[in-house]
């Protein structure tokens, strides 16, 4: 080709090549994350949690274990009966109490002993030098049917059938449980021991899971095959039992016991998960290159090996942490949780199931922060596979 | 084939020998005998109780001797319900939770693969929304709540089932959602994926562009190549009935096997939660080995024995 053929073309004004910088895995992969929502507001969620579990308690005006006996099994929110300009608030077992226009509990009235007519249904209650009358015979003696109300109280001449509001219970915003402990800070105090039953145990699973799984995966041949077939041999049996035997051997539910109990057992799957990234990463140039340069093997695992390895064992990391948020509440549940006055989500729910009918309130605050951790959980681990491990990605 | 099955069963021979040895160390490593009560029992009687079951024997022998008694399905007296063997405690409680449990299983695949293809169908349609609000409801939620819930609810509000017991017929629909809620929601999840996946096939393409009828390309092409990761689950949805049954039996006072152990656990009645937990794994062990010959049965791809 004659030279005449090439010519300059004239500039156009700038190279219109887009620079972006350079991204290395983990900012790609943190990239990726923030543009999933959920993931987000799963973040924005589990730092909330961590927070009520964590700074809550300084804010509230009791101890988790603080007990007053007169206000046991009082609801957050409080029907109000306005009589001679006095609010009162009956609980479901009778019991006056004194109560401020917007919620605010004053005290509990007396009953009167020497005036509890169980016969009428009546009872008086002392209030300073005056007296407050409650009949709750209706729909309750055979000669009383059909009201739309259970009781009426009376007081300064004035007899009210209805509550005139609803109002949030301002001194015990979420109740208080059956021995009269403020359930927002018993929940508060859940959420430390759940979240660090979780944290706790996961962390000690990645470091036996990791560490076992990688030894397996690198040395390969017979040392793979029995340290495979021990973990074959837990998995062929439903976890959940190995812990309960745990549990029970270790005769009480101290928070080290789960804690131990969760780690001893849930690393098999770890352990799993990182054998199968070693077969394949070690057989990489990488590796040959520095076993060649005569790098020692734990370097080569610890320094090589396991970062490229960590996409994988993050995901699973945040899928471990709420199921041991979900088998602690479960070991609780079935008794083999904290002892009291500690209290986890679990053990409150549990506490909570005997007064279910009558005190609903008591479970539904413990089961709704269970469902909210395990919901955040589940979406950045959802999230977390997406940025990190493109091939797990879902449809 | 055959190099299988036996490898199989000598595996779980070898998983049952351990677990039985590990659980029998432990309860036996627990201070306090089965007959110490508050009250001294004589010292004759006590003698001759530690002789009728073997107490004063070296631990290998009571081992050895527990063992035997495996293989003829005897697992020993309870300690705590005098006059009970664990036996009986298996053999009232286990027909109980295996009927809930069968109820549950049915109810999953009866109507955790249809939501799950009805869903993937209706990609990001309200129903696959809902479907897919409830489904990780249901995941995140745990069983003791759902069946507080219903309790609560349908029993205690509505008054439209019984709250415990498992008297009629009605009475059993609040422990088989609350069992099956787990395992349904996964289920769901995983027909969806999977169904999403398999619609971005080739061959549906061509079994389109072939002009065979949608609905015999969905049932007959997708559902079952879809339907391959979900038996998948059979195994831990097993897991998940025989462990969800502890709390479901506890809340609804079922007197099935799972109420038993946690009634054992809580009394600490060693022998009891020693044999009832051998039971669950031998349980789980041979319903395991059944499924994988199964899953050999429905997807040809699998060979039995390839795995090493």
């Amino acid at each position: 080709m004659s030279k005449e053929k090439f010519v300059f073309i004239e500039k156009t004004g700038e190279d219109t090549e887009a620079i972006r910088p350079s991204l290395t895995y983990w900012q790609d992969a943190w990239r990726r994350l923030r543009k999933n929502k959920l993931s987000v507001i799963g973040m924005f969620t589990v730092v909330l949690i961590i927070l009520f579990g964590f700074a809550g308690p300084k804010f509230t005006n009791f101890s988790y274990s603080d007990q007053v006996n007169k206000y046991k099994n009082l609801p957050p929110r409080l029907e109000l009966y306005e009589a001679g300009d006095k609010y009162f608030y009956v609980s479901n077992d009778y019991n006056m109490f004194l109560v401020e226009e917007d919620g605010t509990l004053i005290d509990r009235l007396n009953l009167n002993p020497l005036k509890r007519d169980m016969i009428n249904k009546i009872y008086t209650y002392d209030l300073g030098e005056e007296e407050v009358k409650l009949d709750f015979s209706y729909n309750i003696l055979p000669s009383k049917q059909g009201y739309d109300y259970d009781f009426t109280i009376e007081y300064n001449g004035q007899v009210v059938e209805q509550p005139v509001a609803t109002k949030w219970n301002k001194v015990y915003l979420f109740g208080t449980d059956s021995l009269g402990r403020d359930l927002l800070t018993r929940v508060m105090y859940g959420a430390q021991i759940s979240l660090l039953v979780a944290f706790i145990a996961t962390i000690a699973n990645l470091f036996i899971g990791v560490i076992y799984g990688s030894i397996s995966g690198y040395e390969g041949g017979r040392v793979d095959n029995i340290m495979m077939r021990i973990v074959d041999i837990i998995n062929s049996v439903p976890l959940v039992l190995y812990v309960i035997l745990l549990m029970v051997w270790f005769r009480g539910g101290g928070l080290w016991n789960i804690i131990i109990a969760l780690a001893s057992v849930y690393w098999v799957s770890m352990a799993r998960l990182v054998r199968g990234q070693m077969l394949s990463l070690k057989e990489q140039e990488f590796v040959l290159a520095a076993r060649v340069m005569g790098v020692s093997k734990a370097k080569i695992i610890f320094r090589h090996l396991i970062p490229n390895a960590m996409g994988p064992i993050i995901v699973s990391i945040a899928m471990m942490i709420p199921s041991a948020v979900f088998t602690e509440a479960f070991l609780s549940f079935i008794g083999l949780g904290v002892s009291a006055p500690k209290a986890s989500w679990g053990t409150l729910a549990n506490a909570a199931l005997s007064g279910l009918t009558t005190y609903p309130y008591q479970l539904f605050f413990p089961a709704l922060s269970i469902a909210f951790t395990m919901l955040a959980f589940n979406f950045i681990g959802d999230g977390l596979r997406d940025a990190l491990d493109p091939r797990l990605r879902k449809g | 084939m055959k190099s299988f099955y036996l490898k199989r069963i000598v595996s779980m021979i070898i998983t049952i020998i351990l677990i039985t040895m590990l659980t029998f160390t432990m309860m036996h490593s627990i201070p306090g005998g089965p007959f110490t009560r508050e009250r001294p029992v004589p010292d004759e009687i006590m003698r001759a109780l530690n002789e009728k079951y073997n107490l004063d024997d070296p631990l290998p022998v009571q081992y050895l001797k527990y063992m035997k008694g495996l293989v003829t399905f005897d697992l020993g007296p309870s300690y705590s319900k005098i006059g009970t063997s664990v036996n009986d405690l298996i053999e009232s409680g286990f027909p109980i939770s295996a009927k809930i449990g069968l109820l549950a299983s049915l109810l999953i695949v009866v109507l955790g693969i249809p939501l799950g293809v009805i869903s993937a169908l209706k990609q990001n349609k309200p129903i696959d929304y809902f479907v897919m609000f409830m489904a990780t409801l249901g995941i995140t939620v745990p069983s003791f709540v759902i069946a507080t819930i219903i309790i609560y609810f349908f029993a205690g509000k509505l008054g439209w089932i019984p709250s415990f017991g498992l008297s009629s017929p009605a009475s059993y629909i609040g422990p088989v959602i609350a069992l099956a809620g787990y395992s349904l929601s996964f289920v769901t999840r995983l027909t969806r994926s999977s169904m999403l996946e398999v619609l971005r096939q080739d061959y549906i393409r061509t079994a389109r562009a072939n002009g065979i009828k949608e609905f015999t390309v969905i049932m007959k092409h997708a559902v079952r190549n879809a339907l391959i990761p979900v038996v998948t689950y059979v195994g831990p949805m097993v897991a998940a009935i025989l462990t969800g049954s502890f709390v479901v039996e506890k809340i609804f006072a079922i007197p099935g096997l799972g109420r038993h152990f946690v009634e054992s656990v809580t009394n600490r009645d060693y022998t009891t939660i020693m044999g009832i937990t051998v039971f669950y794994a031998v349980f789980y062990l041979i319903t395991i080995f059944f499924v994988d010959i199964a899953y050999a049965w429905i997807d040809p791809r699998i060979k039995l024995g390839d795995g090493e």
